[in-house]
């Protein structure tokens, strides 16, 4: 999966492209780490290359989540194909990050 | 005008310990910080200021011959702590005088000075001193000798003192007569204000009290649903074995996250008490895990947020109450807010609650 993360504005931009899942999963850890020590972040992740994520993938987004808010920051994952946003449907993640 | 040259005195010493008033303040601000958050208690506002030379100058014009060292003026250095509540200013006090040594003969309590007839300006002042068992600095002993002021005063008594002082009174005794009737009619206000937030607040927390042991007893068709109920029906963790169930599909892992959003969609849904919501959890349980198995299985989706049970519950009772796809519409947009996958989602589980002859 190809991950871009940019800073513009104060807001950190994410684009995910590609299947995330156990192959890339601990590569994705380490492309978002940093952005777990940043005060008040405000972090927009595009997710319409997105093809697939799996339960590591919503474990990293979880942390990642819980990471932001504990420093006082939000985060929007925004336009999500239907296959990877059932994916955070049935597994009751739509209840836990913001989604657009 | 000039100072005379005992006032200008005062002044040279000023500037001599401004360093040391500099000093004091950082660790009387550091250490009010950390106490008020070992306590957990949440302030409006926490300032310390110290007096600037103009501000200085200008009250030794008016009143210089009153002080005969610059120790004699205690409120060089000042912090103020407001409160959200009036009956929070004694827990703040109690703290400073276990924090600080107070000069007592100085220190003054404001909210027993006036007089029965009277309201106005009313606030804790201690006179303090840093303790030597808070800093001990040999390089600066004046440190624990130099003696500061602590304010504490409720957000409502702060508002009438800087309105006062904005008005360019400093006590109701020097606003013209015509006057005083108004501004002691707003004072009062305040007061009565101020007293009433404390007791409502008081009544909250013992209604809240009373809602816990209520729910606790398991009373449930006698408790209305409101937020703090169904908090409190939420403590007692009721869908955590419906949630078990729900991980096990996949032997996932349960992330224990909040009911709280489905407060609102339960409203909606037309439950009035916490005995609905009990029902809605007793009569569709098996319904809302035979749709998470027709959506989990297979999938390897070892994790799932332990409020999949309530969502997958509140479906369930939309779809057999027979509001079909729209219904399930509402419900997600009363989670979501208003969004184009609001009715993809509803459609899709629409076509699974089929096959599970959820619907026809």
């Amino acid at each position: 999966m190809d991950v871009k993360i940019t800073n513009q504005d104060n807001k950190t931009l994410v684009v995910l492209d590609g299947r995330l899942d156990t192959t890339n999963a601990d590569r994705f850890q380490q492309d978002v780490n940093p952005l777990m020590q940043m005060e008040h972040p405000d972090i927009d992740i595009d997710c319409s290359g997105m093809s697939y994520t799996s339960s590591q993938g919503l474990r990293i987004f979880l942390m990642l989540q819980k990471s932001v808010l504990a420093h006082g920051g939000k985060m929007v994952m925004r336009n999500m194909n239907p296959q990877v946003k059932e994916v955070f449907d049935i597994t009751g993640f739509s209840n836990i990050i913001t989604i657009l | 005008m000039p100072l005379d040259m005992h006032c200008e005195m005062i002044l040279d010493e000023y500037r001599d310990k401004l360093p040391v008033f500099n000093r004091i303040k950082d660790i009387l601000l550091a250490n009010l910080r950390k106490s008020l958050d070992e306590k957990n208690i949440i302030v409006a506002g926490l300032e310390t200021r110290i007096k600037t030379e103009k501000s200085l100058t200008g009250k030794l014009e008016l009143k210089g011959y009153k002080y005969r060292t610059l120790d004699d003026i205690t409120d060089i250095l000042g912090a103020r702590i407001i409160t959200f509540f009036s009956d929070e200013v004694d827990i703040i006090s109690a703290l400073v005088e276990r924090m600080f040594e107070i000069d007592w003969e100085n220190s003054v309590d404001k909210r027993k000075m006036l007089e029965i007839d009277r309201f106005g300006y009313m606030s804790l002042h201690y006179i303090c001193r840093i303790p030597k068992s808070m800093c001990d600095d040999p390089a600066m002993p004046e440190i624990n000798q130099v003696r500061f002021e602590i304010q504490m005063r409720s957000a409502l008594q702060h508002v009438w003192a800087n309105m006062q002082h904005d008005m360019g009174y400093k006590s109701d005794v020097e606003i013209p007569v015509e006057y005083q009737r108004n501004m002691s009619r707003l004072a009062g206000m305040l007061e009565l204000a101020d007293e009433q937030f404390s007791r409502i607040r008081k009544e909250i927390t013992d209604y809240r009290r009373n809602v816990q042991s209520l729910v606790a007893s398991g009373n449930f068709d006698e408790v209305p649903l409101n937020g703090d109920t169904f908090r409190s029906y939420c403590e007692l963790k009721p869908l955590q074995r419906l949630a078990d169930k729900i991980a096990t599909i996949n032997q996932a892992e349960l992330y224990d996250d909040s009911l709280m959003p489905y407060y609102n969609v339960l409203v909606h849904m037309g439950m009035k008490t916490i005995g609905d919501v009990e029902r809605l959890r007793i009569e569709n349980s098996e319904a809302a895990y035979q749709l998470a198995l027709l959506q989990l299985a297979g999938t390897g989706l070892d994790i799932v947020a332990y409020s999949v049970a309530l969502q997958n519950l509140c479906i369930v009772y939309i779809l057999k109450q027979g509001f079909g796809e729209a219904g399930l519409v509402r419900m997600f947009a009363a989670l979501y807010g208003e969004s184009a996958y609001n009715a993809q989602r509803a459609s899709r589980i629409y076509q699974q609650a089929k096959k599970i002859n959820l619907v026809s």
